[in-house]
């Protein structure tokens, strides 16, 4: 595969150092939050680190290849990709059938797969596709129709039950259509009628554990040994970091484990434990910046196609970003969503990495045709 | 309606796209509000929440004092053992924790899982484990389960004073009886261990750690006696086997000073499983419980008229079985009456008549101003939880019969500690002294701090008024109703009661047999009480039931205590003769059980009429000085008992008339050989003293 040179020179390197700054960071306090924890770790303090690297590894071998293919050669693979989506989620729900319980693991030998997470930017590049093609015009058939095209992954991924990706796919679907121009009349019509017909879904489609997070979430002290305590103790390890933080392996909270899910959910409580508000703000710059360079990137594409892609993968990052740090201060609901590049987790790293391939891919040919 | 995108495209996704910008912008700064607020403002608040979280703290419990009986025997002790506590927010693995610790220590899953859920930083799953469970739980190392030692509550005597004592329960607070009386000096003060935790490493070495030690407690001498508790509790148990009656109490005090020396009640409990027992069997009814003291108050009314000079110890009485007050029959227990009797010897005879005579020439005033001045109707101070004071009648409604039915205990509820402490006042020369059951309180290294001393109250009758009275009582022992008291060698006093039990407004068939007294009569050293509720036998007086058990409480105490025998001829003439043992007379006929009495050298009673011995009084190996009467129940006509007619076919005559004697059936043979026919049949229930034919062939 030859790459062009210039092509090199288009690449948004602002964005790459943010990304690889964050993965450093995310692979430190995934080492901070787990090396005292034997049970975890099966002994080895380095067990997390290990398994993160090599996912890190693969997803920088995808977003190398991704971006030597010219984005619009996806559009070749819509139906394959959309159909492949589909029977993966559908796998899921068999196999989580079979096992018994919430499921959202694949496995191919040892190596388990998580397709929620590759299927955000499956419906991403779908969706794309489908709101740039054939008329330029986006009415109220269009939006419909473009509903139907996300609403059978919604079910599938919502019946897994995974409520925090279903609502993810309804982010994707709102920030594209945003981006595609669909008028403002329609966009609040939809969102009043999502408001309208949330008590029907809160009552009839969400499980009983669903509907106590978001209780919790209402008033975390009600049930402060399960889902309420995740969340004090979250704000007690961030609060307890005051403004520099107890230092790098010094956070109590986070060496005695007292704060659940450190290295998954509450990563963003290690930062606010360990490096105190001063690293906190310096971690939300950092993502600021990652939004800010792919809202450039959306403004200067070349076309709908990916300008839509880069859309729906911001989409995906912002509200991520948003709703998990949003949680462990306390003001969102525990919806159990990563944090982008700091959450342990293999397929998210992948996915999270596949994406800013795709990001850097439009970025990089913005510019009309100078190819020869 | 449509738009064209491609008409002005790159200022409409500007605008978008800006719009977009400013919106991530917003959300972030309200995240970097939210963390200014929780991390600046709040930074203090959250840290000291952490440290509290870390630190737990575990209770250091006091050692409570130990509680000894007057010559310092353990009573009530203090020992370590070890405890197993949770700490909930520790705990990973509920489910599996509450099995495991349920199996370990045989406790029920669900109350166990109920304790690690509990949202609480530390709850005690058990203050005492053995050594072996506490090596298992320790070794499965489960977060959140720790073994700790703690200190249990341990009363090696185990039953023995058991209701004195009371209970401390598993928090080592005391929760009845003295333990409850004296928590302040025995409690102690606890201590605690604060130290700093991680949920699954435990304690951390280098952590902080504050100690604030215990203080131990105090320990209480008990007037109390062990060996006249023993000898108190053993009788009572026999008794209540042999009377068959549903509570029981033995008080045994020195009627000089006011010392308990020992308080037995039956029912009874282990104070080291006390939460197994009902809260009846642990009631101290010498103490707590009411009843009404029948003929051993006619010490009291006794005590007050000779007092008053109302009445004198020769004074004549014309007793015809009966007296008439305000048109209401007042009945002696003889029912063809004591004839013409001094008033010494209705005392002595226990006779109601006389005694109801006596009660009216009281003021109501004056009758209550006694009767008050012993300690009725109050509370005596004795120092213990709950006690009794007692009812009496007020006095503006008191009606002539009603202080004619007081002059022989009815219509007036006493304690027996009550009626204990009276007589002892006339045994102590008509002084009342202050009742009490804790002698000294010591520091843990035996430095005495405080002592209780014998506090006489008041004197209440004259010394010569108690003279008189106790000449009465002797002769009670030795000539009338509680002959069954007499104990070679020693001069006792002593009273007789039986009470009619009050059943709903009236007196129906239950009774309550007592016997108070005091020995040696010129100088007492005891004074006890036997109270025998609701006893199951045919005879429920007093003097047959109660007599012999304070005899034998009175006899044992008195070697145990090393007083010798007084042998005075010209007073006792017990010295004279010799002790046999009482034969078995039941299942006899009239005739041959006068037989065996006599041969044995005593004097037989019969009560009742029929065929059968059912029942005597003093039972059989009851050591007994020669001459005195032993009483033969005699199956009465109007009780009427089932017996189911046995199989005696098969058998001979001889052997059939055997088997039905057995079961209170009479034999009618006809013909020779074995049995082959019955009637009744076999297996049919007809009325006890029946007669079975059986045809022999």
């Amino acid at each position: 595969m030859v790459f062009d040179r210039r092509l090199i020179k288009e690449i948004d390197y602002i964005l790459l150092i943010t990304v690889a700054i964050l993965i450093v960071v995310g692979l430190i306090i995934i080492y901070s939050a787990t090396r005292t924890n034997k049970a975890l770790n099966n002994g080895d303090p380095f067990y997390f680190l290990k398994k993160q690297i090599q996912w890190i590894l693969l997803g920088i071998i995808a977003f190398v290849f991704l971006i030597n293919i010219d984005y619009r050669a996806l559009q070749k693979f819509y139906y394959h990709i959309y159909i492949l989506n589909i029977l993966l989620l559908l796998a899921v729900l068999i196999s989580g059938k079979v096992g018994g319980g919430a499921q959202r693991w694949l496995y191919f030998g040892s190596m388990g797969i998580q397709p929620s997470e590759f299927a955000k930017l499956a419906i991403v590049i779908t969706l794309a596709q489908f709101l740039s093609d054939e008329s330029n015009t986006i009415g109220l058939r269009k939006v419909i129709k473009a509903f139907l095209h996300i609403a059978l992954p919604t079910v599938l991924i919502a019946r897994q039950p995974d409520l925090g990706t279903a609502i993810v796919f309804i982010v994707i679907f709102f920030g594209m259509l945003y981006i595609a121009g669909t008028p403002k009349r329609i966009l609040g019509g939809m969102l009043l009628i999502g408001l309208l017909a949330s008590p029907f879904v809160y009552f009839s489609f969400l499980k009983p554990y669903q509907r106590k997070r978001l209780l919790i979430f209402l008033n975390p002290s009600a049930d402060s040994l399960v889902s309420g305590y995740n969340i004090i103790q979250s704000k007690i390890a961030i609060g307890s970091g005051k403004v520099l933080g107890k230092g790098l392996f010094a956070g109590t909270q986070t060496q005695l484990s007292f704060l659940p899910a450190r290295h998954t959910d509450f990563i963003f409580s290690v930062v606010g434990e360990e490096f105190g508000f001063i690293g906190s703000v310096c971690i939300l710059f950092l993502y600021f910046i990652l939004l800010w360079r792919a809202l450039l990137i959306i403004a200067s594409a070349k076309d709908d196609y990916g300008r839509l892609i880069a859309t729906g993968v911001v989409s995906v990052f912002a509200f991520h970003i948003f709703v998990n740090i949003g949680m462990t201060l306390g003001i969102m609901p525990v919806t159990g969503l990563p944090l982008p590049f700091l959450t342990y987790g293999g397929s998210a790293m992948l996915a999270n990495l596949i994406g800013i391939g795709l990001l850097v891919n439009v970025g990089m040919r913005r510019k009309k045709l100078v190819f020869k | 309606m449509s738009y064209m995108i491609r008409k002005r495209p790159n200022i409409r996704i500007r605008k978008r796209t800006f719009t977009l910008f400013l919106f991530f912008a917003i959300l972030l700064f309200a995240l970097v509000a939210k963390l200014f607020c929780i991390q600046l403002l709040n930074g203090r608040r959250y840290r000291e929440m952490a440290l509290t979280q870390r630190m737990q703290l575990i209770p250091v419990y006091a050692e409570r004092g130990t509680i000894y009986d007057r010559n310092l025997t353990e009573l009530a002790v203090s020992i370590r053992t070890d405890g197993v506590y949770v700490s909930p927010p520790n705990i990973t693995k509920p489910d599996e924790t509450a099995r495991s610790l349920a199996n370990i220590l045989h406790l029920p899953y669900e109350s166990v899982y109920s304790m690690v859920k509990k949202e609480s930083p530390f709850v005690w799953v058990s203050l005492k484990v053995t050594p072996d469970d506490a090596k298992m739980i320790r070794e499965m190392k489960y977060p959140g389960v720790k073994v700790t030692e703690t200190v249990q509550r341990f009363y090696p005597k185990r039953e023995l004073a058991a209701h004195i004592l009371g209970v401390a329960g598993m928090d080592n607070q005391g929760l009845e009886g003295l333990e409850y009386f004296y928590e302040k000096e025995l409690a102690g003060q606890a201590g605690y261990v604060r130290e700093e935790q991680a949920p699954k490493v435990g304690h951390i070495p280098q952590g902080i750690r504050e100690i604030q030690a215990a203080e131990d407690g105090n320990d209480i001498v008990l007037t109390i006696d062990e060996g006249i508790q023993y000898i108190a509790e053993r009788e009572l148990g026999k008794a209540i086997k042999d009377t068959g009656a549903s509570k029981g109490t033995i008080i045994v005090m020195n009627p000089g000073t006011g010392e308990l020396l020992a308080i037995a009640n039956y029912p009874t409990f282990d104070p080291n499983g006390f939460a197994k027992y009902s809260s009846a069997a642990r009631r101290n009814i010498a103490i707590t419980d009411m009843y009404e003291p029948g003929s051993t108050f006619k010490l009291i009314i006794a005590a007050a008229a000779l007092e008053e000079g109302l009445v004198s110890p020769n004074e004549i009485f014309f007793d015809p079985g009966y007296i008439k007050i305000d048109g209401k029959q007042i009945n002696c227990e003889k029912k063809e009456g004591h004839g013409w009797i001094t008033f010494a010897e209705a005392i002595v005879e226990s006779c109601n008549v006389a005694l109801s005579e006596v009660g009216l020439r009281f003021s109501k005033e004056r009758f209550y101003d006694y009767i008050r001045a012993f300690n009725f109707g109050k509370k005596t101070g004795i120092d213990f939880p709950g006690e009794a004071s007692g009812l009496l009648i007020p006095e503006k409604t008191l009606k002539p019969i009603e202080m004619a039915n007081i002059a022989f205990g009815q219509g007036i509820s006493v304690t027996p500690l009550q009626i204990l402490l009276a007589v002892s006042c006339i045994a102590n020369d008509g002084v009342y002294m202050q009742p009490y059951l804790v002698k000294e309180i010591r520091s843990k290294n035996g430095q005495v701090l405080e002592k209780f001393e014998p506090t006489p109250l008041n004197q209440v009758i004259s010394k010569e008024t108690s003279d008189i009275l106790k000449e009465m009582m002797e002769r009670v022992v030795t000539e009338g109703t509680g002959k069954n008291a007499a104990i070679l060698g020693y001069r006792v006093a002593g009273k007789t009661g039986t009470s009619q039990k009050p059943e709903g407004g009236t007196y129906g068939s239950k009774r309550i047999a007592s016997f108070v007294g005091f020995a040696p009569v010129d100088e007492p050293k005891l004074a006890i009480i036997v109270v025998l509720d609701e006893p199951k036998t045919i005879s429920k007086y007093g003097g047959v039931l109660a007599a012999p058990v304070f005899k034998t409480v009175l006899e044992d105490s008195l070697r145990y205590l090393g007083i010798p025998p007084y042998f005075k001829d010209d007073k006792s003439s017990l010295s004279k003769e010799e002790i046999v043992a009482v034969p078995d007379v039941i299942g006899r006929s009239p005739v041959e059980a006068k037989e065996a009495v006599a041969s044995f050298k005593l004097r037989s009673k019969v009560q009742g009429q029929g065929s059968l011995v059912v029942d005597q009084h003093p039972r059989a190996g009851n050591l007994v000085s020669a001459n005195s009467y032993v009483v033969i129940y005699l199956k009465e006509q109007d009780i009427t008992e089932m017996v189911v007619v046995p199989n005696v076919l098969g058998l001979t005559m001889k052997r059939a008339a055997q088997v039905l004697a057995e079961f209170g059936l009479k034999l009618n043979p006809s013909g020779s050989g074995m049995a082959v026919e019955i009637n009744p049949k076999v297996g049919i229930k007809v009325e006890y003293g029946s007669i079975v034919d059986v045809l022999f062939r």
